[in-house]
This record gives C-alpha cells, sequence and structure tokens, in this order.
C-alpha cells in the first residue's frame, strides 16, 4: 500500500517533479519537500486558513488537498505571491496597520484577501469581515487586519477611477 | 493530524470507477473536492485503503439549461455555481445559498455533488434541492436513475444513493415569472454549519402566494420539507397574521433534535425566526413591485 | 449528553427479557457490532464498526453493569476508547415494563466525551444516536415478530420492511435501504426479519448471569457509546 506517485507541477512559476505519498497534504509538501515555509499548518481541518495557498488561481485549504490532486497543475505561495508584487500594497498596508504581530496566520490572510481584491473589488466593510472569517488570527483583534484590506480596496479602486478618468 | 496511509487512483470513466468499487467495496472512497473527505481522514475517523478521484471524469462539471430544468454536474464546485450567470437567472435560490457554504477556500474545491452525496442535515445543497422538488442522478453499473429530492435524502447521512453508484449531477426547474426565493441560515459564526437555516421558494399571482415551499435545514436528520405550514400558506397574501399562523403550525410540525449548542426548543424558535424573516421580505417585494 | 427514549415491543416481558438476554441477538442488532466478549463476572467488552456519512471507526468498549434485577431493568456503566479521537463514558438505567401490546423499555442516558470527541463533536450525537437506537429497536422487535404474522404486518404497515430488516440485520452495508429510517420510526412491529437471527425465543428460561449482563450491556452499549462515539465523527 502506499506506493508512491511522481508528481510534476508548477509551483511559484517553476517547473517541479516530486516522489510523493499519496497521504501527503499540500502544505506539507511545499513546506517539507520544497522548503517553502510561509504557509503554515494550524488545524489540519480546513477551518483556521493558516494554510492557505493558490491552486490555478483560486484559494485553497493547503490541509484539505493532496500534493497527487496538484499533479499538471499551478500552485502559488505566499513566497509567490511576494515576488510577483502581486500584493505589494496589500502588504505595505498589513504594515502600516499593524495588521500582524506574531505573522503566524499572516500568509493564509494575504491570500485569502488577495482573491477578495481580485474577485469583489466593491466589498464592503462587512463583506470583507465576512469573507476573512475563514482565517483566524490569535493577536491583532482582526480590525487592523479588515482596515488594511479596505485601505487596498479603496486605494485600487481609486487608482482604476483615475485610470478610467 | 496527519491522514492515514491510502492508495490513489484518478480514473477516466465510469466504468473504471464501478470496477474500483466492486473491487474494493467500502475500502475504496470516492474523492471530489475532499473537503469533507479528507478532514474526516485528517483526523483519523476513516482509513480507506484507496481513494478514487473523479475529478477526472469528462462532462461532470457541467451547468446547462435542457427542457426546462437546470442541471448541475456533481463536480460543479461551490463556487463555480455561485459565480454562474445560468445559476442566477435560472436558480437564484442556489445563488444566495452559496456564500452561505463554509469559507471561500472550501467553496473552490467542494462540490455539489459531495455535498448531495453525503446529504449533511445541516448543509445548503440538500436544502435547496428540497425545497425546489429538484432530482438527484446517479449511476450504477445498471444505469443511470433520477430520485426525486425529498426521497434522495432519507435519514442522518443516508440517502438513496446505493454503495456502488456515483452522484452525477442534479437538477432543478428553471425560475419562472412570478417566482420568488429567499434563503437565510442561522450560525454562531459565519461558516460554522448552521444551527437553522431556511431555503423559501414561492410562487406569487398578483399579491397572492398561490405556493410556498419551505425547505428547512438544521432541524431534523435530513433537510425537512415544512408541509403544513406550507398547505395554511399557499393561495393567501402573506400578510403578518398569515405568517402567524404558518409559524404556529411550524413549531408544532417540526420536530427537531438538540445539540450541544442548540436545544430542540431552540431550534424550533429559529425556524420561525426565520420564516417570519423571509416570509416578510417576501411580502415587501411583492408590495414593492405592486407600488 | 442525554439520550432518553422507550420503545414498546410487541412482546410479553419474559420474551423480551430472554432476547435480550440472548447474546447472538444483541450482536446482530446492534449496527455495526462485531464482537462481544465476557470480560469477566459483571464486565461486557464488544467491538462495534461505526459508519456514517464519511466516518468508518472501530470502538472498543467496556460496560460494568450494576443493580441487576432480573426481568426488570439495570444500570450499566460504559466507558469506550476511539484511538486518536477520544473516549467517551457514561452511564444508562433501562427498565421493562409490562404495558397493553408488549413490553415498555424505557432508558435513560448520560454521557460525557474527551479528547477530538469533545472538541469536533456535539452537532450530531443526539441525532445519530437516535438513529442507532431507532435501528437497534426496530432489529430487535423484528426478531421477536412471529415471521409469519411479521409478513402479514408488512405490507399493510406500507412498508418495504422485510429486505429492509435483512440488510440491515444481516449485513454490515453501510447505506440502510430507502425506507428503514420510517420503518424504526413508525412500525417497528411489522418488520420481518428473515436469515441469520436465531428463531423466536418460546418459554423464557430467564438465562440468568452472564447472559443477562449481555443484554444490558448491549443496551448501555448503544444508548451510551453508540451516540458519544458518533458525536465525534461530526464536525460541528
Amino acid at each position: 500500500m502506499a506506493e508512491q506517485h511522481t508528481i510534476q507541477l508548477t509551483v511559484n512559476g517553476s517547473a517541479c517533479s516530486r516522489s510523493v505519498q499519496p497521504r501527503r497534504h499540500l502544505v506539507d509538501f511545499l513546506r517539507q519537500d520544497l522548503g517553502l515555509t510561509g504557509s503554515h499548518l494550524g488545524c489540519e481541518h480546513g477551518v483556521c486558513g493558516a494554510c492557505t495557498v493558490e491552486l490555478d488561481g483560486h484559494i485553497v485549504r493547503g490541509c484539505l488537498t493532496l500534493a497527487v490532486q496538484a499533479q499538471g497543475r499551478s500552485v502559488r505561495t505566499i513566497e509567490g505571491l511576494s515576488a510577483d508584487g502581486d500584493v505589494a500594497d496589500l502588504q505595505q498596508a498589513f504594515i502600516r496597520h499593524n495588521a500582524l504581530q506574531c505573522g503566524f496566520c499572516t500568509p493564509g490572510m494575504v491570500m485569502a484577501a488577495k482573491e477578495l481584491l481580485e474577485k469583489r473589488p466593491q466589498a464592503t466593510r462587512a463583506e470583507v469581515r465576512e469573507w476573512m472569517s475563514g482565517n483566524y488570527c490569535r493577536c491583532t483583534g482582526y480590525h487592523a487586519i479588515v482596515d488594511a484590506i479596505c485601505e487596498t480596496l479603496a486605494s485600487r479602486s481609486a487608482q482604476a477611477a483615475q485610470a478610467a478618468a | 493530524m496527519k491522514a492515514p496511509a491510502f492508495d490513489y487512483t484518478r480514473p477516466r470513466t465510469l466504468a473504471e470507477v464501478f470496477a474500483l468499487l466492486r473491487e474494493h467495496g467500502d475500502d475504496a472512497r470516492l474523492l471530489a473536492g475532499g473537503q469533507t473527505l479528507l478532514a474526516t481522514l485528517n483526523m483519523r475517523l476513516s482509513e480507506p485503503r484507496l481513494l478514487i478521484d473523479i475529478t477526472g471524469l469528462p462532462g461532470l462539471a457541467d451547468i446547462a439549461v435542457r427542457e426546462g430544468r437546470l442541471h448541475v454536474g456533481a463536480l460543479a464546485t461551490h463556487s463555480a455555481i455561485e459565480a454562474s450567470a445560468l445559476v442566477a437567472e435560472h436558480a437564484p435560490l442556489l445563488a444566495m445559498a452559496a456564500p452561505h457554504i463554509a469559507h471561500r477556500a472550501i467553496r473552490n474545491s467542494g462540490t455539489w455533488g459531495g455535498s448531495i452525496a453525503y446529504g449533511d442535515p445541516a448543509a445548503e445543497w440538500p436544502c435547496c434541492l428540497v425545497a425546489l422538488d429538484g432530482r438527484v442522478h446517479v449511476q450504477g453499473p445498471g444505469g443511470a436513475r433520477q430520485i426525486a429530492a425529498v426521497d434522495f435524502f432519507q435519514d442522518l447521512y443516508t440517502t438513496a444513493l446505493q454503495p456502488d453508484e456515483v452522484v452525477t449531477g442534479a437538477c432543478v426547474p428553471v425560475a419562472a415569472r412570478g417566482n420568488w426565493f429567499g434563503f437565510d441560515e442561522l450560525s454562531r459564526r459565519h461558516g460554522d454549519y448552521a444551527v437553522a437555516g431556511l431555503a423559501v421558494a414561492a410562487h406569487f399571482d398578483g399579491g397572492v402566494a398561490t405556493r410556498v415551499n419551505l425547505g428547512f435545514l438544521g432541524v431534523g436528520a435530513t433537510p425537512v420539507r415544512a408541509r403544513r405550514a406550507e398547505a395554511l400558506l399557499a393561495g393567501k397574501v402573506l400578510d403578518a397574521a398569515a405568517i402567524e399562523i404558518a409559524a404556529t403550525a411550524l413549531k408544532a410540525e417540526l420536530d427537531p433534535v438538540g445539540d450541544l449548542t442548540s436545544g430542540a426548543d431552540t431550534k424550533r424558535h429559529l425556524a420561525t425566526v426565520l420564516l417570519r424573516r423571509l416570509l416578510g421580505a417576501a411580502q415587501a417585494s411583492r408590495s414593492a413591485l405592486a407600488a | 449528553m442525554e439520550l432518553n427514549g422507550d420503545v414498546l415491543v410487541a412482546a410479553p416481558r419474559p420474551q423480551v427479557w430472554a432476547a435480550l438476554n440472548d447474546p447472538e441477538v444483541l450482536r446482530l442488532c446492534i449496527p455495526g457490532c462485531e464482537a462481544m466478549a465476557l470480560a469477566g463476572e459483571h464486565e461486557m467488552t464488544a467491538t462495534v464498526a461505526v459508519k456514517l456519512g464519511p466516518v468508518r471507526a472501530r470502538f472498543n468498549g467496556r460496560v460494568r453493569l450494576h443493580d441487576v434485577r432480573p426481568g426488570e431493568g439495570c444500570t450499566l456503566q460504559f466507558e469506550g476508547q476511539g484511538g486518536a479521537a477520544g473516549m467517551a463514558r457514561g452511564e444508562s438505567r433501562v427498565q421493562l415494563a409490562d404495558e397493553p401490546g408488549g413490553t415498555r423499555v424505557s432508558y435513560q442516558t448520560q454521557a460525557s466525551v474527551a479528547g477530538k470527541l469533545g472538541q469536533v463533536g456535539g452537532r450530531m450525537i443526539d441525532a445519530a444516536a437516535r438513529q442507532m437506537a431507532d435501528q437497534f429497536f426496530a432489529a430487535f422487535q423484528a426478531s421477536l415478530a412471529p415471521p409469519q404474522a411479521a409478513a402479514e404486518a408488512a405490507p399493510a404497515a406500507g412498508v418495504d420492511a422485510p429486505a429492509a430488516a435483512e440488510a440491515r440485520i444481516a449485513s454490515d452495508a453501510p447505506s440502510p435501504p430507502a425506507t428503514q429510517g420510517a420503518a424504526a420510526a413508525t412500525a417497528p412491529a411489522a418488520i420481518t426479519a428473515r436469515r441469520a437471527l436465531p428463531p423466536t425465543p418460546t418459554a423464557p428460561a430467564a438465562p440468568a448471569g452472564e447472559a443477562s449482563r449481555v443484554l444490558w450491556f448491549v443496551l448501555g452499549a448503544l444508548s451510551t457509546g453508540f451516540g458519544v462515539w458518533l458525536g465525534r465523527a461530526l464536525f460541528s
């Protein structure tokens, strides 16, 4: 039982090929096989959001995805997102608002917020809170995180309006 | 925790799936979105020998309108349903319910068919199917069949799906003129399994509700149609008096089992809260139309 | 959690007592029961495989019996180990009473959970326990019904019962067939049991000692352990 599977996938833009056991979670694969420790493990049953990564352009729970399910697909972690600069404005807003203390939840928060910025550019504060409720933080009390996201939404809207004008 | 060891295969045809199920029986589990199954494995509450990944089966993720019904394939993700223009137009109840399912990351992976096959009494899709008089499509080695949603969900985590069958999709009637839909659920935190929820599918003729389907989640071992309350609402104007009569009947009709956080009486009460909220909204929207 | 209930079993009290004393009947009536064994004078162990929703779990439990009043009632103290998921313990009081139509079997159960069970469970414990109790008593009643009378009664009850009882009792099928829930709730008396069950006990020879403890153990196991065990399976 549990023969290894060879998987070929793209991680943060680079092709990679590894042999894994089917039971290996995607987040463990990223952390342990590829050394990408920016994604974290909290609850291992999908509720805390610390393991949130991007798979084929949308966020998933790394603890509820098997590495073998990523065969032939494209994964982006916080490392890749940072390197690509997609959410530099959001990350700066996090720093300005002190939206991280220990930083454990932060990669998951940024991942989840990234998809909100893409899919819900008009989100209200209440909608931001609802969207982000799948990511737990034990340090900040959440308001600073919501502030940072709302500020980023507002500045992106303003930029889009300016560009259109 | 980490999942126990298992083998993994990703067949390309249903025939292969049936052969694997025949060979392995309950030692094999179907894997689609995995948002329930993998959490279960992570908690070591199941230790199957083999996972059969069915996401490679062609044509099972489609959303289409055929012969007056909206068909949603089993592999359609919750997010895809949430974003679908066809769903928004032809089955707006589903679009209303989708954002209540867990959280975004889970909705991006979890599937329509998975939710239906498990039949959790607090899940949104089984409740919507029952409210809409939908039909569940399944396929087995002996062929395909369709089962009315009200007959499909039979008891706690017990559906009409046989061990050698696969849910291939489910369909609902397309929305028609005069239809009104509403969905709401109450939970301690957003994304939790709901303590109680309600899906309303109604038809209005002028100011009168000719038909009001009430599908409740979280108040029984399966999604529940409140038939007695429905009968009292049919043919009525949904004014405060009619709603109160229905709420009283609802309290007598429902037989919820309590849980650690909410007793049976609490669930009964919350069901009436949802009833008043949604029927009040329905009436307000009809009045707005008439005005 | 608390699980209180009662069931009217359509058989005289001594016959109910005797059937509940029959380990083979009990093993077949408890959903998923794989093994039962004596562990001491007032102790039993059992292994039960539970299938509910996504959960597949094997539990090992132990029950100690107290206050045994043959033909009348007993108290069971129960403890179950679910491996990594945690454990549960509880107590169940069971009474038999004569009633027109048969025997009223009443049970009152209290249980608590520890470990992952306590963390994750709760949402479904009571509903699952109720379902398991229904399944047990439906199967148990079926074991008592004279096969002919039950076969006549089944169509009248409008329930597709024979297949249901057969599958439930004789196999390990994970999904009980269509009408089992309805059958359990409405017409336990009408269910026909076929194959794998011992013949209906006639003269109750009231077997004393170990056999009677098996009965009470099982009732306790059912009402205490199952609901709690299952609770851990189901996510809040």
